[in-house]
Order: C-alpha cells, then structure tokens, then sequence
C-alpha cells in the first residue's frame, strides 16, 4: 500500500463520500475541503464509488454488500491511497466487510470472482479511516493544535461520537472502544471545555426513523436532553449522520417528548473550522436547523 | 521463552465503587467503595468475592459455573455489559486509565438486590419466541433408528448462534430497549433467527409474526449487541437475517421491508439510494409531507430542492455486481430446492 505517491507535504486520502456530502447535502463536501486544507490534508474522491447500502442492503442480500463495498476499496486501491470516509456508518459497514474478507478465503474469492466481472480486484490490504483517527493521529494534535488560530476557550462542549465508530470494538484499532478518546482529544486541542453528560452513549436512533418513527424521535430526544442537562453551550458530533438526525430532526424530537429548548449542535468539522480561524458563513452554520448563536 | 508467554504479574489498589440497592429498603440505588488490591490476570468476579468474602457480606451478585458458559454473571463493569466470571479487572484500569471503577447491575432489567436483576422480562419475551424446534415431517426419519441429519452447510448458517448462554449483555447494552421496554431484544430475535432456519424446523412463520409482533424493525443497527456479546453470536446480524427471511417469505408491507426493497433496488439502478423520494416510497402517500416539508426547509436556506435522485457514478459497476450476484444467488437456491 502507497500511502503517499505526493510530494507535496500534505497527507493525501481517497475521499468515500457517502450519502451526506453530495446533493442537497454537497455543502458539507465543500466545508471538509476548505478545513483539511487548513491542516495539509487532501482529498481525492473515489471516482467510481456506490451507496454502502447503510446495512439494509444485509437485509436482502449479504453477498451484494460484501461485493459492492469491496468495489468501493478497490476504488482507494487502485488510487494507491488511504480510504477516508466521514460517514461512520459507511465506515462500520465498509471496515465491516474489510474484515469478513479477511478472515473467510472462500468468500474473499466469492467476491472476487464478482468484481472480475466489472474487471477489478479486491486485494484488501488498504488502510481504512475516518475523520476522528485521521485528524488525532495522522494529522496528529500537535500539528492540529498550530493550526487553531482561534481557541474556543470557555465553550462548554458536549462530545457525541455516535454508535458506529465504537461498535462493534474490533471494526477499528485505533483506540479502545469501551474508552475512546480521539473526539475528546481533538475538542481539547480546540480549546473548548469538555462537560461528561450521562446520554453520551445512547444511540441517537439515525437508522430506525424510517421503519419506527416514535421510537427514533425518543431516542434523539433522550441524547439531547441528558448534555442539555449539564447546560452545555453546544453539542459536536464526529457523525454526520447523527448531526442530520440531532440537528435536523431536533425540533420535531423534542416536541414528540414534550420538551422545550433548543441545543445547537455542531458537525466535528465545522468546529475545527472555526477554530481555525474560519467564519461561520465559510462553515455555513445559517443552514443548521437549530440556530447556532453562541459566541465561537 | 517462559518470560515471553507469562504476563508480568503486576498488583495496584484499586477503588471498586458498586451500586447498592435493596428495592424494598433503600429509597434509590446509591453507591459503596471498597479498596481492593487488585492483581494481574483477577476477574471482576473474584474482587466482587474478595470484597464479599472479607468487606461485605451483605454485596448480593449472582454467579455461579465461572466458566463463561451459565450465563448468569454479568454487570456492567465501566458502562460495558460483561460476564464477571470471564472479564479481568486490570486490563480495564489501564484502559481508562483511573483507579476507580464502577460496577453497576444489568440495565433494562428491574433490580432485585444490588447486582441481581430479575430476568424475567427477558424470559416472556423469549418463550413468545418459541424457541424450540416444532419438527418438519419431512425431515423426520422413517425409522427410529435414523437420526434427521443436516449438511454442514446447513449447520454453519446457525451454528454460531447456539453458543448464545442467555447471559443477557446484549440486552442490558441494548439502545432499542432502553427506548422501549416492549421491544424484543437481541437475543430473543436472534434464537427465533436460529430456530427458524433449522432445517429440522417447521414453524418459521409464526417465529416471523412473533418477531414482528415484538418489534423486528425497532433494531436501531447501533452494533452495541455485538460488541459486549461473550460467544461472539453477532445479535445484530441475526436480527438482519430475520428480516431478510421475513421479506423473503413475503412480508413485503412495512415500513421496514419497504426500505430494505427501496434502498436494494436504488443501488442497482442508480449506485445510490433515492433519498429524495424515499418518505413516499417508505410510508406512501403520506410520506408527500415530508417531502413538502423538507422541500420547504430548504428553500428557507436558499437550496433549490430536487425530486431527482443523485447517481453515483459507480452505478455501471452497481449494475454489473448486482446481476453476477442474482446469478450465484438463483444457482444457491436451486442447488438447496434439489437437495
């Protein structure tokens, strides 16, 4: 594996969008560029990529999961680069598949036999990655930390990774799973203050507001109300997914539970924007749901 | 070479801060610490009876075989739902990197007595399950003498799922339940998934109705399940597989089924979902005001709105993959029909 075919300095990934930086959602694309460039990292998008499938594709067919997103690791393969993905579902499911290929020869060949059909191979020696691991520990804080031109000193911060970066344990090893640490220690390199709030670990409910409406509101409402609790000034979130549903569906979810306050919550990227120095109309922060006005 | 193998043996003081409770006593569970010299290689078992043995003998914990296999031990240890008997003490102090650690009952589970719960919930919702085989006539031998044999092939797509020991961690750490009390739970989806496709079993459609009657599609997918399972049986995915046989034997008309159909076939055509169109396609008609909605929401933000789906350009390669799949897939089932 190449990790780096530049000689630029800079740290180069092939770039698996996932469902939420293009469309109606491509500002977010936009956002992840003009912030990676602030700590010398580029991206370059996997030219022939497919949706992940979110895990429903299992629910009718697991062998076109594993072979669709093998195709999308050739795609960073055959770029000789890194596979990054923001989306922690597109991760748990991608790093997913990495690993059942790994450990089962029969299906490794299965699949591959699939993609020879398209004229690829999969040779599933690539690194795979995700905002939170790149930034604590490629980028690395150090370097992270010179690059913050603006501390967010005083913000009182609650941090929300998410389930799909955590669970289970062995789809990454970068840090422990019971215990990690890479969103607190990227928020502290921003200067913010970290608040514990007992709803860090509940599952925001993303993936059932299609089939249970009620029940994913409950536990949107439950995430938000436990760090609003601590009075935090914000919530950030290393997920995107999580950020759509907390952000977007925030007002519909505290409603459903008849609750009444509003918590703005942050995608992890748009805070280490404004920490580096960019405006809030550079990280668009007036298309949030929630109005963002604290002082940043 | 002993050096190598043999862990350095390594002993520090430990706080061990356990939640006590006595539901008919105490007026809400409430904490008591106890130091305990914890050593290389102790389970969180053996401190809970270290501490019982010569602290407090009043510390109530169910245990019992020390093998990891009665499955009745587990706490949450940290947050982490975990078999005591199984799970040693120092490698989570250096984890989090403090001397204190907190063991806390089973959650989703009324307590009984400090770390006891009462399992029962989890029992009911079991035994709706029916979990046992209900024979298949045409699997059973014409003597008695025969045994109903199955392939090995037949045995692997369950094999896995029998070593679950109904300890119960996956329920405890689930978030579905948490939120819903009604919900099923990983274990029980999955020893109906198990005992659906036994092929020596012949009541799969009523373990589907079971399931679904208790909230088949309520699974949130947020993969704690797998994580703090002890035998690996992977709940999450056996709760896919059963929604995958629930559609495959025709259960095509729920929101669930509606989205597992949606987001297959979009990828085929378009190498990505139709998220545009998806509230129609999930939840019909009515799903026209969400889309409304958020046609309205974004043009508030000054984004022209679109109906039209957002291809990947992986779509050729979609298409392609798709079709070699259907034909290994058509081939597995004609080869299982003729056996």
């Amino acid at each position: 594996m190449i990790e780096q075919q530049y000689d630029d300095g800079k740290l180069h990934y092939a770039f698996y969008s996932g469902c939420c930086f293009q469309g109606t959602d491509a500002r977010f694309f936009d956002i992840l560029n003009q912030v990676f460039d602030k700590v010398d990292v580029k991206l370059h998008l996997i030219p022939d990529a497919i949706c992940c499938g979110a895990g429903v594709i299992e629910e009718r067919s697991e062998l076109t999961s594993l072979a669709i997103n093998a195709r999308n690791m050739v795609g960073a393969e055959k770029m000789g680069l890194p596979f990054y993905t923001p989306c922690s579902t597109c991760f748990n499911v991608i790093s997913n598949v990495q690993k059942r290929l790994a450990e089962d020869t029969k299906l490794f060949d299965q699949v591959n036999e699939i993609l020879a059909k398209d004229g690829v191979e999969y040779k599933g020696n690539g690194k795979l990655t995700h905002t939170l691991w790149m930034l604590a520990q490629d980028v690395g804080l150090e370097k992270l930390g010179q690059r913050v031109t603006n501390p967010l000193n005083g913000l009182r911060v609650a941090s929300y990774y998410g389930c799909h970066t955590r669970n289970p344990g062995d789809i990454q090893n970068y840090e422990s799973s019971d215990n990690p640490t890479s969103l607190e220690d990227i928020l502290k390199v921003l200067g913010v203050q970290i608040i514990d709030y007992d709803s860090s670990d509940n599952c925001c409910g993303y993936h059932i507001n299609w089939p249970n409406k009620d029940l994913s509101l409950k536990m949107t409402s439950s995430v938000l109300q436990g760090a609003q609790k601590q009075k935090v000034d914000l919530m950030v979130t290393s997920c995107p997914l999580c950020f759509k549903n907390l952000d977007g569906v925030q007002e519909n979810a505290l409603a459903a539970t008849k609750q009444d306050f509003q918590l703005p919550v942050l995608f992890l990227p748009e805070l280490v924007g404004l920490a580096c120095g960019m405006s809030a109309e550079d990280m668009k922060l007036d298309y949030h749901s929630v109005p963002v006005q604290v002082r940043l | 070479m002993t050096e190598k193998i043999t862990p350095k043996r390594e002993k520090l003081l430990a706080n061990i801060r356990i939640q006590r409770f006595t539901p008919t006593f105490d007026r809400s569970p409430y904490f008591d610490n106890f130091k305990v010299d914890v050593e290389t290689g102790m389970t969180v078992l053996e401190v809970l009876r270290q501490i019982k043995n010569t602290q407090d003998s009043s510390l109530t914990f169910r245990a019992f075989c020390r093998s990891a296999i009665c499955g009745s031990c587990t706490v949450r240890v940290n947050g982490n739902s975990v078999l005591a008997c199984s799970t040693q003490l120092m490698p989570i102090i250096k984890d989090f990197g403090k001397g204190t650690v907190t063991i806390k009952p089973m959650a989703n589970l009324p307590v009984i007595r400090d770390l006891v719960v009462d399992i029962d919930p989890i029992i009911e919702k079991l035994a709706k399950m029916h979990p046992y085989l209900m024979e298949n006539r045409q699997r059973i031998p014409e003597t008695l003498e025969q045994e109903s044999l199955m392939s090995q092939e037949e045995l692997e797509a369950f094999n896995s799922l029998t070593d679950c020991i109904l300890c119960g961690a996956c329920f405890s750490a689930c978030s579905s339940v948490k939120a819903d009390k009604n919900y099923a739970g990983p274990l029980t989806i999955a020893k109906a998934y198990r005992f659906s496709i036994d092929p020596r079993d012949n009541f799969r459609c009523v373990r589907i109705q079971a399931s679904m009657d208790q909230g088949l599609w309520s699974c949130v997918q947020c993969r704690k399940c797998i994580k703090v399972c002890p035998k690996d049986i992977r709940p999450a995915d056996a709760i896919r597989n059963m929604r995958r046989i629930a559609i495959d034997d025709g259960i095509h008309d729920t929101a669930g089924s509606r989205r597992a159909k949606a987001y297959t076939d979009d990828v085929e055509k378009f190498g990505q979902v139709n998220k545009p169109m998806l509230p129609v396609i999930v939840n019909g008609t009515k799903g026209w005001t969400a889309i409304e909605a958020a046609e309205a929401y974004l043009e508030s933000k000054g984004i022209e709105p679109t109906r039209q789906v957002c291809t990947l350009p992986g779509q050729d390669s979609a298409a392609k993959i798709y079709a070699e799949v259907r034909k290994i897939e058509t081939q597995d089932k004609e080869k299982k029909d003729c056996d």
